[in-house]
């Protein structure tokens, strides 16, 4: 099943005083399935940001549409965009973007809050997950009495709580050394694995190596798009390194499957 | 070189611009200051004044004024200073990354400072020189006193502004190049963020601000006599001081904490972030917000007492004088008092004047300590009461005079009168020796003696002059020699200001080197309420004059601290206010729970402000008492007034800072 489908985003830009317009996306389609666990990579200035804050509905395309669900994001108004996101979407950010008023708890629990559940079912989705993430004793603790690896978690179990359909994931490995990365991108397979449907922005070869598809993106455009199928998350990495290299010597596209060398 | 110094004055002036939105409103407060002061010190200087009656109070409380605005300016802007380095720390650490020396900061922030200076002195002297004729006409119109035409620069005073000022802008040049000194470029270039620890539960702090503002407001409400209103009255506001403080530090963030741990309450949408935020908000504002009080306490306090003492100036002056003339003396007999009369009547008739409503009679007055009906000798009066009671005694050949009475009293019987207090019993006891009441009073003319009484006072009618010695004697146990009795008439004329002034003159030349019906040496003293006038209106109108200046100085405090405050807090919430719409809540509800935490973290300084002069309302009336200010109806439509007047103000402020702040938090940057 489609879970998620992006057609032709466009995205223009325009400075203040309208003499300069950036082209920060255009024709971009592509269409995540229900379980998948998918990676978009591509260098600064390729439009990753700008894709990832139109799928949460944060900005307004010029052109296309995103659906998820089925669901058109334009066609949901203003003041239901904010439930819509907070029941469909969960977020993890490079920089954690926890709450420094709040403890790990309560920032956890922010997004439920915000939906108005009671304290006990609060609690009752919390035990489960923090038990899963790692994270039940540092529950009480504030952001800046924990590590960057346990951050990431928290922000983790604050994006999961509300069972999202889609976890969108900005450079969630960018701020953590490598250990905590790779304990991290274990954690993302694992829940992949229970059936949760994630897409991560990404520009580490690592963190990429562990979807199940990776898509590239060059100056707004999806470049080329690479499958897992059996690979290892070695030859993956290999793979996808090459790809990289292909793309930074200035290759030609081919929409889907090979390169053409 | 010359290039090179070019270059660090085009940067710094170029910071000054770009700086703009923090930097102005900074100058303008420099401005505002430096004008201020200016003015003041021009006032206190202008000859013109000096010529005035009662000159020296009005010279000294001017003086004052100049002095408050001068340390309070300095306050003011090293304060705003320390916020605008505050919010440059990035900027003056990417320069030192970008390989300015220390030394090459030192010396753009100095050129910074000397442009700020100069700006200042040109704007603010300016406007200074500009308004300094305003003002002096406005305080002649507050005393009533003809404005002479010319304008005048006083240089003095320019020099003196410029030496004080730049005196204060070297010192916060000082503050700044230390600040800049002491820090690594790191750390200055990530000096706004800096992780917030959660504040801690002060307990000791919060039961320390409930007793110190508790007593506070109990000395202020417990408190009758205003003598000792007077002296507590700087240990209340001391109290209350450290009362606020304590409570806007610890006492809030003890009841939001409290709050937290109730997690019915706490764990719902619309209190979850405003409870959270507002522990914050509490710890890096608590001082803030307790400045923000205090002024305006201060201010409200200062404005309502000098507005209602203005405007009951003439009631004032009457509950001082009830006659519009005086005549008294002491140590006088009943054959002194009378020559006193005729030589009165004499002035009078000489002088063609019409007077009416004389009443005249002898009197001594002691300040006794008193036990139901026995009296003790606690010293001659004086005008602080130290004791119980104020105790009159009046010969009843006086009475019967003064009241038109023809009682009679027989050998150890008194009769007794109190303007303030009741007098039950038959009998009454000075000292060892015990009268009979035969008779309590309903009434007794002697208001003049009763304008200012800080206790009880009791009024006793004794059979003759032999009766107050002899009671004087049995109080003292005969221990002090007897002085005689004090002597009082006054009366009104019905005339202007020209004649009343005449005819006190003429009564006290009439009065130069008297000699008593014994033919011994007789001092009389004539005074009048037109003559004191000018005496009142000098302070009167000086302290309102003060008021209103010191009360726009604070005024502006108010609004700059409340600006720097709104603009800090703005960007701190921008990041908060990003993170938490992508959490899924709603840009509408975001600025509902913002303007609510913002209202309340606004608004709590006055309200706390407003419960504090209704609290300590009671103590200045027994305050103003002294300054002969009885009118409580006035004082209390004036604190009303001012503080709906400073409310306004305060919400005008509210919505100007409130625009600055969404502007702020509005430049949303998404993921």
């Amino acid at each position: 099943m489609t879970l998620l489908e992006v057609k032709n985003l466009k995205k223009i830009y325009t400075t203040r005083f309208g003499a300069n317009q950036v082209t920060a996306l255009q024709n971009v389609s592509f269409s995540v399935e229900k379980g998948e666990f998918i990676a978009i990579m591509g260098e600064s200035g390729s439009g990753k940001t700008t894709l990832l804050n139109l799928l949460a509905a944060l900005d307004k395309p010029t052109g296309g549409d995103v659906l998820l669900g089925g669901v058109s994001l334009l066609s949901i108004g203003e003041k239901q965009i904010s439930a819509f996101r907070r029941d469909n979407l969960g977020f993890v950010f490079q920089d954690f973007n926890l709450l420094d008023t709040f403890s790990v708890r309560d920032n956890i629990f922010l997004p439920l809050v915000l939906a108005g559940k009671r304290y006990d079912e609060m609690e009752q989705r919390l035990a489960p997950i923090a038990a899963r993430l790692g994270i039940a004793d540092i529950l009480s603790k504030f952001p800046y009495e924990i590590s960057g690896g346990q951050k990431q978690r928290a922000a983790i179990a604050r994006a999961v709580i509300t069972h999202p359909q889609l976890l969108l994931a900005d450079e969630p490995t960018g701020a953590l050394d490598s250990k905590a990365s790779e304990s991290l991108l274990h954690l993302f397979g694992e829940l992949n694995r229970e059936g949760q449907t994630i897409l991560m922005v990404t520009h580490s070869v690592r963190a990429a190596s562990h979807a199940g598809r990776v898509l590239f993106l060059r100056d707004g455009e999806v470049f080329h798009q690479l499958y897992r199928g059996a690979m290892s998350t070695e030859e993956m990495f290999a793979r996808i390194s090459d790809t990289l290299t292909v793309i930074a010597s200035g290759g030609g596209r081919t929409p889907e499957g090979g390169l053409d060398d | 070189m010359t290039r090179n110094r070019f270059f660090y004055a085009r940067l710094a002036a170029v910071n000054l611009r770009k700086n703009g939105s923090i930097y102005l409103p900074y100058l303008l407060s420099c401005i505002f200051c430096a004008c201020m002061f200016y003015i003041m010190l021009f006032i206190t200087l202008n000859t013109g004044l000096n010529k005035m009656p009662g000159a020296d109070t009005l010279s000294f409380i001017l003086r004052l004024g100049a002095t408050v605005i001068g340390i309070f300016s300095a306050i003011i802007l090293l304060y705003t200073n320390s916020f605008l380095m505050k919010r440059r720390k990035k900027e003056i650490g990417l320069y030192n990354i970008l390989g300015m020396g220390k030394g090459h900061i030192a010396r753009v922030m100095a050129l910074e400072t000397v442009y700020t200076a100069l700006f200042t002195f040109a704007a603010g002297l300016l406007s200074g020189i500009l308004l300094s004729k305003l003002m002096l006409m406005l305080l002649l119109k507050l005393l009533r006193f003809p404005v002479p035409f010319g304008f005048e620069i006083s240089p003095v005073a320019l020099g003196v502004t410029v030496v004080v000022f730049a005196g204060i802008f070297f010192i916060t040049l000082l503050v700044n190049l230390g600040r800049v000194r002491l820090s690594k470029p790191v750390e200055l270039l990530y000096g706004g963020n800096v992780g917030e620890k959660e504040p801690k539960t002060k307990r000791l702090l919060t039961v320390i601000g409930f007793i110190a503002l508790g007593a506070a407001y109990i000395i202020a409400n417990v408190t009758e006599n205003p003598i000792q209103a007077l002296l507590l009255f700087f240990i209340a506001v001391l109290l209350v001081i450290l009362g606020t403080y304590c409570l806007f530090t610890a006492g809030s963030i003890a009841l939001l904490k409290a709050l937290r741990k109730n997690k019915r309450y706490y764990y719902q949408t619309r209190h979850f972030t405003a409870v959270s935020g507002m522990i914050y908000r509490m710890k890096q504002n608590a001082v803030g917000l307790g400045n923000i009080c205090i002024l305006s306490t201060m201010v409200l306090v200062m404005l309502s007492t000098t507005v209602s003492l203005y405007l009951g100036m003439d009631d004032a002056l009457r509950n001082r004088f009830p006659k519009n003339i005086e005549v008294t003396a002491s140590r006088v007999t009943a054959g002194d008092g009378a020559l006193i009369e005729e030589t009165v009547s004499r002035t009078v008739a000489d002088g063609g004047y019409t007077v009416s409503a004389a009443s005249s009679y002898r009197y001594a007055v002691h300040t006794l300590s008193r036990d139901g009906a026995r009296f003790g000798f606690v010293g001659e009066f004086v005008s602080a009461a130290t004791g119980d009671a104020t105790v009159f005694f009046i010969p009843l050949e006086d009475y019967n005079k003064l009241m038109r009475a023809s009682e009679t009293l027989g050998d150890g019987e008194v009769m007794v009168y109190s303007p303030n207090a009741t007098f039950s019993g038959d009998t009454v006891q000075f000292g060892g020796q015990a009268y009979k009441v035969k008779k309590v009073l309903d009434e007794l003319d002697m208001d003049d003696q009763f304008t200012f009484l800080v206790n009880d006072a009791f009024c006793f009618v004794v059979p003759g002059d032999a009766a107050v010695e002899d009671i004087y004697n049995a109080l003292t146990g005969g221990g002090r020699e007897w002085r005689g009795l004090n002597y009082y008439y006054g009366f009104d004329l019905a005339a202007g200001s020209e004649a009343q002034l005449a005819l006190t003159a003429a009564l006290q030349a009439a009065f130069e080197d008297f000699r008593g019906a014994g033919g011994a040496d007789l001092s009389v003293y004539v005074t009048s309420a037109e003559l004191n006038k000018s005496m009142f209106l000098d302070t009167y109108g000086g302290l309102f004059f003060l008021g209103i200046f010191l009360g726009a100085l604070f005024v502006m405090a108010t609004v700059i601290i409340m600006y720097y405050r709104q603009i800090s807090e703005g960007y701190d919430d921008q990041k908060r206010f990003d993170i938490m719409q992508k959490v899924g809540l709603s840009r509408e509800e975001i600025r509902k729970t913002i303007v609510s935490q913002v209202l309340t973290v606004f608004f709590l300084p006055l309200v706390t402000a407003g419960i504090h002069i209704a609290a300590a309302f009671r103590m200045i009336t027994k305050l103003l008492f002294i300054l002969n200010l009885t009118n409580i109806r006035l004082f209390a439509l004036c604190t009303l007034g001012t503080f709906a007047v400073f409310a306004v103000i305060y919400a005008a402020v509210y919505a100007l800072t409130a625009r600055a702040y969404y502007r702020i938090v509005s430049t949303q940057n998404t993921i």
